[in-house]
This record gives C-alpha cells, structure tokens and sequence, in this order.
C-alpha cells in the first residue's frame, strides 16, 4: 500500500504514506519486498510473465517489440588492499549497441557499490532503491548498513519477483568494520553467494580467463586496479557484447574511490605496445 | 449431447493473445549544447504502410524549461506525457510552484516508466534542457526506466541510421585529431536537418515535418521545416 | 540445370527453424497501373523498392521489356519480376521466330500465367502486362498464383489502392494518349504521396498501335533530394595510422634503347627565328 520509491516518484497521491505507522515497522514484516517496492502494473490477462516474454525476451524471438538492454561484462575481487570493482560500459539490445558510455557501477553510498549486469533498468532501478533502503537503515540503527545485509534486502526483493521476467546479475561490493571488504553476489534467481571474486555478464569466462591467472591476495593496490583494467579490456576483446570503456573503482575502509574512465579504443593499443599482448591482432 | 456448432468449436483451436502494442513510426533526436539542447522531432505518424497523419507532434514542451518527446507506439507515448505532466503539476502544487531540476525529472520518468515494468510503456523516451549549472542536457530513457545523461540521442525508428551520424559529427568518434568541443546552436541545428532529410531519404517511416523545439535560459522555442512527403 | 534449383531448401528449412532468420528478399512494395486510350495503352510504375522499413533503392526500373511492343509492370520480389519477365521474353521471342509472326500480348499472358501457377504463389510476381499487336492494344493483370484480370485499367502493388482511387474517380471511356498518360501518373503519384511502400519519380511507358513503344523513363521527378546543410568533407589526418610501410620496388631492366637528340630535332624546341 505505500512506498518509498513511489512515494520519491509522485509526491501528490502518496502524501499519505508518510503519516503511516506502519511505514516504519514495515521493515521488520515478513512481506518487506512487497511493501516496500513500488506498485508495478500488471497486464489485464492471466499469465502476464507469458506475455513479458513474448514481448520482450529477445532470445526467444529476435523480432520482438520491447528491446531491453543486456550483455555485459563486471568484475569485482578481494585483495589485501580492498576490493577492486571493474566494469565495461556497453548497452546492447539484440545487435544494436545502444550506448558505450553506460554507467554500471551503481553509487549506492559512499560505501556501497552496487554493479549492473543484464537488465539495465532492473539493476539500475533496484540498485538505487536499495540506496534508499540503506539510507532508512543508517537513521533507524544509528550505524551504517552491513553488506550482508544490504545484499540480502536486494536478494530477498527479486526473489519475490522471481519468475515474473527481472533480470539481474549484481555483486554488492562494500567494507564495514566488522566484516571488512565484503562481496556479495546476487541474481535474480534469487541466489546470493559470499566470495573473494567474480566476474558477471556475457563476458565473464573471458575476464575470469585473466583474472585468475594473475590473482593473489597480496597484490598491491596499483597492481590490483591494473589487473581490473586489463581482464575487462581481455573480455571487451572477445565478447562482442561488451566494450566501450572501463570503469574503475576502489573500495577501501575509507569508502570507494573511483580511479576513472578508460576508453578500451586507445587503451588497447597502449596495452598491446607496453605487454607485447593481443600478438594475435597483426596490424 | 454435442452439436455440430459444439464439434467445430472444440476442434478448431481459437488463438487467444494480447495484443496491445503497435508502432506509430517516426524519429526523435536531441542535442545538448552548452547552453542550448534542442530536440527536434518529424511529424509523421503511421500504422504499417498508412500515414495516418502529415502533422502530429510528439516533441512536447512540458513546462519548467524541459522538452519530452516518447517516440513508438503513440498511445503509450502520450499517455506517459500526460502523466509525466500530472505529476509536475502536483510538485508544483506541493512544493510551492518550485521549478522541477531536468536532474529530477528524469529520475520521475523512470519511476513512471519502472512502474509499468511488466507491461511496458512501448517507447524510446527523450528529455532535454538546461541543468542546475545552465549547461545542456540531454536525458533518454529505454522503455523500462534505464536512463543516462548525454551529449546527443537518436530515438525511433531512424535511429539506428542517425545514431551512428552523431557519434561521427557530435562527438568525433572515428575521426583523429578532432578535439571535443561544444557545438553552436546554428552547426547543431544543420546537423539536426541532415540527420532527418537524410532519414527521410532511406526511411519509409519518417518525413513530412520537422519539428525542432530549443531550450534555452530564454525558454523554449520551435522551428519547423517540411521533409519530403513520399 | 536450366530453372530453378531446390538443392538449398531442406537446409533453409532447417536453419530457420533453429532461428536463423531467412535473408529478406528486396520486395517493389509498389505502385504500378496500366490504363487503356483510343489506339494504345499505357504503363506506369514508381521507383522506391524496399527492404522492411529501409528504401533500398530510390530510382529502380519496374518497367520490363516482354517485346519491342509488349511491356510489363512488376510488384512484389524485384528478383522474381525481373527473372520471371525475361524468360517469358526470350520464349516470346523464340515462339515469335518460330512462328514468323509478331508477338502476341495474350501469349505473354498464357505463357506468364502458366509458368506462375506452376510454382504455385511461390515465384512472387504480381504484374501489369500491356500492348499492341496486330489484334489491337491490350492490358492484363497477374497475380502470383496465376489468375489474371482483364479491364481498362488496372492497379497493383501496396499502393493499388490509392491508384484505383484515382482511376474509379476521373477514368472514362475514350481517353486520348494525353488524357491516360496523365491519369496514370496522377494514380502513381497517389500512390507515391500516400502509400509509404512507393515513392521518388514516375516511370511510364506508351504503347500505340502501328508505333514504336516508348519509355519514358523518369517522366516525373517531384522528390529530388534538397542541398544538405553542411558538407561532410573530413580534415586531413582524421584517419588514424597504425603503421606506415614503404615498399621500394626494384626495377629490372628489360630492354635498352638510346636516342641520340639533337637540339634541331627537338619537337618541342622554341624556334626563335622564324
């Protein structure tokens, strides 16, 4: 009946809400999800998913209406200095590249990043949703949100989607003082896994590829954002439905730092001339 | 017990399925300069091989100094103008006529278009204006909410043959020893009028009208041009 | 093999159902129209053929030569009414050696519809047969599964509807040459203007009995394209150099001739005395 995000959206009908009592109990009730997410229309017919996907999904028809934004790549690893977040920025809808300046690191706060792999608007969406849940939850407690817990209000809202069509591979990337540098990964299936790494989207295999060849724990920072870097540029190479330019983050007990943009054009030939790499391009 | 009706009835399987969507053609494109953003539009509107109208605009100018334009299927279109229009107006009445930020209004647009998630709003959405520092913006949105600010955006049924025009003219791509820079009103809008004569040309879709709307600090403005009508 | 060859169609069955869509054919999705006078016929086509949404080619020639006094309009897949035209030619031409006779229209139209109906819908040529032979002037209409229609004038194509508009409205009994060249170009341009299948110029053809036939091939331009804005003319060095090579070849002498010059023999020398 009332909620956040619908209430940030339209200030007039959702007046109300803020006068609810039940608006700051609702937290603890089993059905959080739903009272918390904003009111979604729904299609006047009886199997609406069946409908979504026959709109929508373009691998099982490459002719449909609605195209929505996927393929990617993401990654994100543990290290003794942090955690280092790495990310593509390429938006395709079937073919057709509809950006290659995307942001796919999503700054939920200060301490929290948040990354976007397969429906855009999903992850962009529920992504700043739960910055908003985060925020509640720093007033309520008087301490900064957990990554655990960040994680598992995300994991817990797609699950009560889970069937309808959401699509979303994310790693909640964030440091707290008792858990230190914390990764989660969660997907719209509903799974959400603690790890030191991951990488996420169509291009994956290609950055694992890298990245765990050159991983270990004691990597300095620089080597750390190097190896970022360069797994992506490796995934971008390979998979056509990743590229554009790289996004670099940094995650420390201080909070993120973001280590900038870098456009995978010129970057690859730099990396070709200083590595002596990608010999199998020959100009 | 069956009659004949009855034994056809159950034999002849009746295919059932939702409709809802079609597409109405046409293409939108907005620039952001850097004190200007222009969104310009063409005004045909049709239905398979039917134009249905020569003139019927799609680039709105929807108050607080931001022009809209949702470009597909024109029903879903307008009706997200219109709502988008209705919840500007109640943010004006609640919060003392105080003018909407483009910043703001595109998060608006996404809860509007989000909120139809399972039932998208069949369009490809585009905003422009002036942000909080005077400098154009363009906003442009996917059907479900996706969103990002940028330099320039082709949306509708042109746009994979205009987008790739802009990335070449507006910001350089492909081109060596071109340093970015802003663009003037007057070189923005003859790249505004190749891009649609040239849809025009390759694009049964699109011609007709050209309807450019310009934001600047002075408020909105339109200008329109013909295309060819065949 | 002469025909036509099916050794690819199991596997373009298979393929398309495994969801690799089936390359789309350039479909005239037209305007042609054909309208009979006193002591002719004539025919007229647009130009505009597409591929799905996408003007494939803005000038094209619908107008097909069956013989030097039969001609034909297509609609429908370019390569079917281009293929399916010529060999209906040359078989005229062959049936009209053969028969030390001049080509006949209803031959091109028995022969046409005959060789349609055999692949049953499948060869998508839909078409405007017109001419003069020595029974008279003619026009017919085919559609692709081999029917065909007879009349005074007649419509095909995506903008066939806006055509016979015109046609139902101002066509009347006894037209002049004049009077049905314009009204044929006036239903393609009904066709050009309002159907987004056709469109850029009007070609027309005018058949008159006991005179050669004659094309007019781009009678009407009303869609020439406006000057653009800008020139897209790029700056010198806009395309990046990833590595330069300079290749020497080496000369090898073949032959040596020597001629010896003297300045009185130079042609091109200045005569300064003259």
């Amino acid at each position: 009946m009332n909620s956040i995000a619908n209430r940030l959206a339209c200030a007039g009908s959702e007046r109300a809400a803020i006068h609810d009592q039940s608006f700051f109990s609702n937290f603890s009730t089993n059905n959080l999800a739903a009272s918390l997410s904003p009111s979604i229309a729904l299609p006047p017919i009886s199997q609406p998913t069946k409908f979504l996907r026959a709109n929508t999904d373009d691998s099982v028809n490459p002719d449909v209406k609605i195209k929505i934004a996927h393929g990617t790549t993401t990654l994100a690893f543990r290290f003794q200095g942090g955690i280092v977040v790495a990310v593509d920025s390429r938006a395709t809808a079937g073919s057709w590249i509809a950006s290659q300046t995307v942001k796919k690191v999503i700054e939920i706060n200060p301490f929290l990043l948040g990354t976007m792999a397969g429906g855009a608007a999903d992850c962009q969406f529920w992504e700043t949703w739960l910055g908003t849940q985060c925020r509640l939850h720093e007033l309520r407690n008087k301490e900064r949100i957990s990554v655990a817990a960040a994680s598992k209000i995300l994991s817990n809202l797609v699950y009560n989607y889970k069937g309808m069509g959401l699509s979303m591979g994310t790693m909640i990337c964030g440091y707290t003082k008792k858990e230190g540098p914390t990764i989660y990964y969660v997907d719209s299936d509903g799974t959400r896994l603690n790890g030191d790494l991951f990488c996420v989207g169509s291009g994956q295999t290609f950055a694992y590829g890298v990245l765990d060849s050159n991983y270990k724990w004691e990597l300095s920072v620089d080597e750390a954002l190097q190896l970022g870097k360069r797994s992506i540029l490796a995934a971008t190479h390979r998979d056509a439905y990743s590229g554009g330019s790289i996004n670099l983050y940094h995650v420390t007990e201080k909070g993120w730092k973001y280590y900038g943009n870098h456009d995978v054009g010129p970057l690859f030939w730099e990396t070709k001339q200083a590595e002596g790499s990608f010999n199998n391009v020959v100009t | 017990m069956s009659s004949d009706y009855s034994n056809i009835k159950d034999s002849a399987p009746i295919e059932h399925r939702f409709n809802p969507y079609s597409d109405n053609g046409g293409t939108i494109l907005g620039i952001a300069g850097e004190d200007f953003a222009v969104l310009a539009g063409d005004t045909r509107h049709t239905t398979g091989y039917s134009i249905n109208s020569r003139y019927e605009p799609k680039v709105f100018d929807v108050g607080d100094n931001i022009i809209m334009s949702a470009n597909g299927f024109s029903a879903d279109g307008n009706s997200l103008i219109t709502n988008f229009k209705t919840n500007l107006q109640w943010y004006h009445f609640n919060n003392n006529e105080e003018k909407l930020k483009i910043s703001s209004a595109a998060r608006l647009i996404q809860h509007l278009l989000y909120g139809k998630r399972f039932f998208p709003y069949y369009v490809h959405t585009i905003i422009a204006g002036l942000d909080e520092n005077g400098k154009g913006a363009v906003y442009s949105f996917d059907p479900v909410g996706s969103y990002e600010r940028e330099q320039c955006r082709a949306g509708g049924a042109a746009a994979s043959l205009i987008m790739p025009f802009l990335d070449n003219q507006v910001n350089f791509k492909n081109q060596a020893n071109q340093p970015l820079r802003y663009l003037s009103l007057n070189e923005v809008l003859s790249l505004v009028k190749d891009a649609f004569s040239s849809a025009t040309e390759r694009h049964i879709h699109v011609g007709d009208y050209l309807e450019i709307l310009i934001v600047t600090k002075e408020g909105v403005r339109t200008e329109l041009y013909p295309l060819k009508r065949d | 093999m002469a025909g036509l060859s099916f050794e690819n169609y199991q596997r373009n069955q298979f393929l398309s159902s495994k969801g690799y869509a089936v390359p789309k054919a350039t479909s005239t999705g037209t305007t042609i129209v054909g309208c009979k006078f006193n002591g002719g016929v004539v025919i007229a086509a647009d130009t505009r053929a597409t591929a799905g949404p996408i003007v494939a080619d803005k000038n094209c020639e619908k107008l097909h030569r069956i013989a030097p006094h039969i001609w034909c309009a297509g609609a429908g897949t370019a390569a079917d009414t281009e293929m399916v035209t010529q060999l209906i030619s040359s078989n005229i031409e062959l049936h009209s050696l053969y028969t030390n006779r001049e080509p006949r229209v209803c031959t091109a139209l028995t022969l046409l519809k005959q060789h349609l109906f055999k692949y049953s819908g499948h060869i998508g040529a839909y078409l405007i047969v017109a001419g003069t032979d020595p029974t008279g002037s003619h026009l017919f209409s085919i559609h692709a599964h081999g029917s065909t229609d007879i009349g005074y004038y007649q419509t095909l194509g995506s903008g066939s509807l806006a055509a016979m508009s015109v046609f139902e409205s101002r066509w009347k009994l006894d037209l002049t040459k004049e009077e049905a060249m314009k009204l044929c170009s006036d239903a393609i341009q009904a066709g050009i203007w309002n159907d987004l299948g056709s469109g850029s110029n009007v070609d027309l053809c005018v058949m008159e009995a006991g005179k050669d036939a004659v094309l007019h091939r781009n009678y009407l331009t009303p869609n020439v394209r406006s000057q653009k804005a800008n020139n897209y003319i790029f700056n010198r060095g806009a395309t990046v150099v990833l590595k330069e090579k300079t290749i020497y070849s080496k000369l090898e002498l073949v032959s040596e001739e020597v001629i010896i010059s003297t300045p009185e023999e130079r042609p091109e020398a200045m005569e300064v005395d003259a």
